[in-house]
């Protein structure tokens, strides 16, 4: 499995109906041969009626040993059979390189519904020159729909690669708001400054001031640099703040001691 | 008693909303121009929302015998699609000036990116050039710094400070809103930013000057009768009524009546309810019997 799309297409063959599995064969080589951008935006629709929804390949951790080694950060274990599918269609169009690709990537999240959506995001990594499409998954980021913003922010490889600054602090400081998980955005240790500190202490402030829980997962954006007004946070949180709150300051505090 | 709400999606409410907020005392509204809950792709969207803002929405408001105004502006989310904004900002004048439109809004901060930044500016020199009020939505993160970086480049544009409001403050940012001159609003929100509780200690605490309650009631959880709740839990708990008057209807007309384009005779008058009327050929009944003459509750 020396590529993406070969590891995705054995993983999700061995878990779909053989039905399904010809449809998408055909669906692919339609457009290794060149369809359209219509034909194209066809397929990823008609895929949800042939690719079950629910339920997705079951990854050996062989497999997702390989899916990290392919590209760094990826992981594909939550993705549902449907999203796989959806990913070969959009990695078998002709050109994908070239602006032709690109355009043709660009115009299906035009006319995509939300399930499409969440598909497309999660395939921006996985192609050619990823950054190309970078304000467009800055677009999902933008999502009020949480689902979609978490397939930008989640086990995704492309923010901390190829996000800038400001797009990757909204994208942590929205990630606390929508209680998307901190501990599935890949890289986030890597990617942690003194100015992100400083909004999640904001935050905390606020969220104090309203009188309202603080989530737990703003210590990670405080650890390593709050600074004093980051200790003073956590210790206030690991005496007076919610159970969850308390056991996430509590351990932050300890292993910066 | 009589309440104004100055800043609700009406687009996003039922006619069950507009009864129900009549029957609580609301006499007026203002709705600012705001994104849809997902981004337009093309300027013909947007020729369509804000027309509808001062045409249908007025009307569909007027039928209960509520005085509907609006804002008009390039909200900050969608200023992130460079293309598209321009676009838009080029239509702003064919709507923003256009009679019963009270203020350039909602503008401002979402994730503070320049294109955000290159937005705000263009609408700003706008307000300026054409005395308008400025209605500005202050960003969900990083709020207090998103607040001041407002205040900042309103007072660099020479926007009078008088002519400002800041909307959805929180206990965080108010002192610097008010210090700085400008109104500061608070949205009462059923669970998140601010709730009614929390909007009588900040009365109480700050006073009633230049302070003015809204709902921002909108496709999301929110309540289109937050004003109302809130002015009746602000006299249980012992603030005084001209207190309650100014923050939930008296600041809100002042400061918005700087337009010129607030109807204070209707607002002041009695209200009243004639549902015969037609907007093109349509009509906000469904064959029912129009309430004709029927005096707004209040």
């Amino acid at each position: 499995m020396n590529s993406i799309p070969d590891l995705l297409a054995s993983a999700l063959r061995e878990s779909i109906p053989a039905e399904g599995w010809r449809w998408l064969e055909k669906a692919r080589a339609e457009l290794g041969n060149g369809a359209g951008l219509e034909r194209f935006c066809g397929l990823v629709s008609l895929s949800s009626r042939y690719i079950p929804r629910r339920g997705g390949p079951v990854w050996s951790a062989a497999q997702r040993a390989q899916a990290g080694r392919l590209l760094a950060g990826w992981d594909p274990e939550r993705w549902t059979s449907l999203e796989c599918g959806r990913a070969l269609l959009v990695l078998a169009l002709k050109e994908l390189e070239a602006p032709r690709g690109a355009s043709m990537v660009e115009e299906a999240f035009r006319y995509a519904d939300m399930g499409e959506l969440c598909a497309l995001y999660k395939t921006l990594a996985l192609l050619p020159e990823p950054k190309r499409f970078v304000w467009r998954a800055g677009e999902g980021c933008r999502s009020s729909m949480k689902s979609v913003f978490e397939a930008v922010a989640c086990d995704n490889p492309l923010p901390v690669r190829h996000f800038d600054d400001v797009a990757w602090r909204q994208m942590l400081i929205k990630a606390l708001f929508v209680e998307a998980p901190l501990s599935r955005v890949f890289g986030l240790e890597t990617r942690l400054d003194a100015e992100i500190a400083r909004m999640a202490l904001d935050l905390a402030d606020e969220r104090r001031s309203a009188g309202r829980p603080v989530n737990p997962d703003s210590w990670r954006l405080v650890a390593k640099h709050g600074g004093a007004r980051g200790i003073a946070s956590l210790e206030r949180e690991s005496a007076s703040g919610t159970p969850a709150g308390k056991a996430a300051a509590s351990e932050v505090l300890a292993r910066s001691r | 008693m009589r309440f104004f709400d100055p800043h609700i999606h009406v687009t996003s409410r039922t006619t069950d909303d507009l009864e129900a907020m009549a029957k609580a005392g609301i006499r007026g509204v203002i709705e600012p121009a705001f994104w849809l809950g997902q981004p337009r792709t093309q300027l013909g969207s947007f020729v369509d929302y804000f027309s509808s803002l001062v045409g249908w929405e007025r009307f569909r408001c007027s039928q209960f015998g509520i005085a509907h105004s609006c804002a008009i502006g390039l909200n900050s989310k969608e200023a992130n699609n460079e293309g598209l904004a321009r676009e838009v900002l080029e239509l702003l004048p064919h709507f923003a000036l256009k009679e019963g439109v009270v203020a350039v809004g909602e503008i401002g901060f979402d994730e503070i990116t320049k294109a955000e930044e290159r937005a705000y500016i263009a609408q700003l020199i706008f307000a300026v050039e054409h005395d308008m009020v400025v209605m500005v939505h202050s960003p969900h993160r990083d709020k207090k710094n998103g607040i001041r970086l407002s205040l900042k480049i309103a007072q660099e544009c020479k926007l009078p400070m008088s002519r400002l409001v800041i909307d959805h403050n929180n206990e965080e940012t108010v002192q610097d809103v008010l210090d700085a001159g400008a109104w500061a609003a608070f949205t009462i929100y059923p669970h998140t930013k601010m709730g009614s509780e929390r909007m009588v200690e900040i009365v109480k605490k700050y006073g009633p000057e230049r302070i003015i309650v809204d709902s921002s009631a909108d496709w999301g959880i929110s309540d289109p009768l937050s004003v109302p709740k809130t002015a009746k839990l602000m006299l249980e708990r012992g603030i005084a009524k001209e207190w309650v008057e100014k923050t939930t209807w008296q600041n809100a007309i002042d400061v918005y009546a700087q337009s010129g384009q607030l109807d204070l005779d209707v607002l002041e008058g009695e209200g009243a309810i004639d549902q015969s009327g037609f907007y093109g050929d349509s009509s906000v009944l469904r064959g029912q019997t129009p309430r004709v003459d029927e005096k707004v509750p209040n």
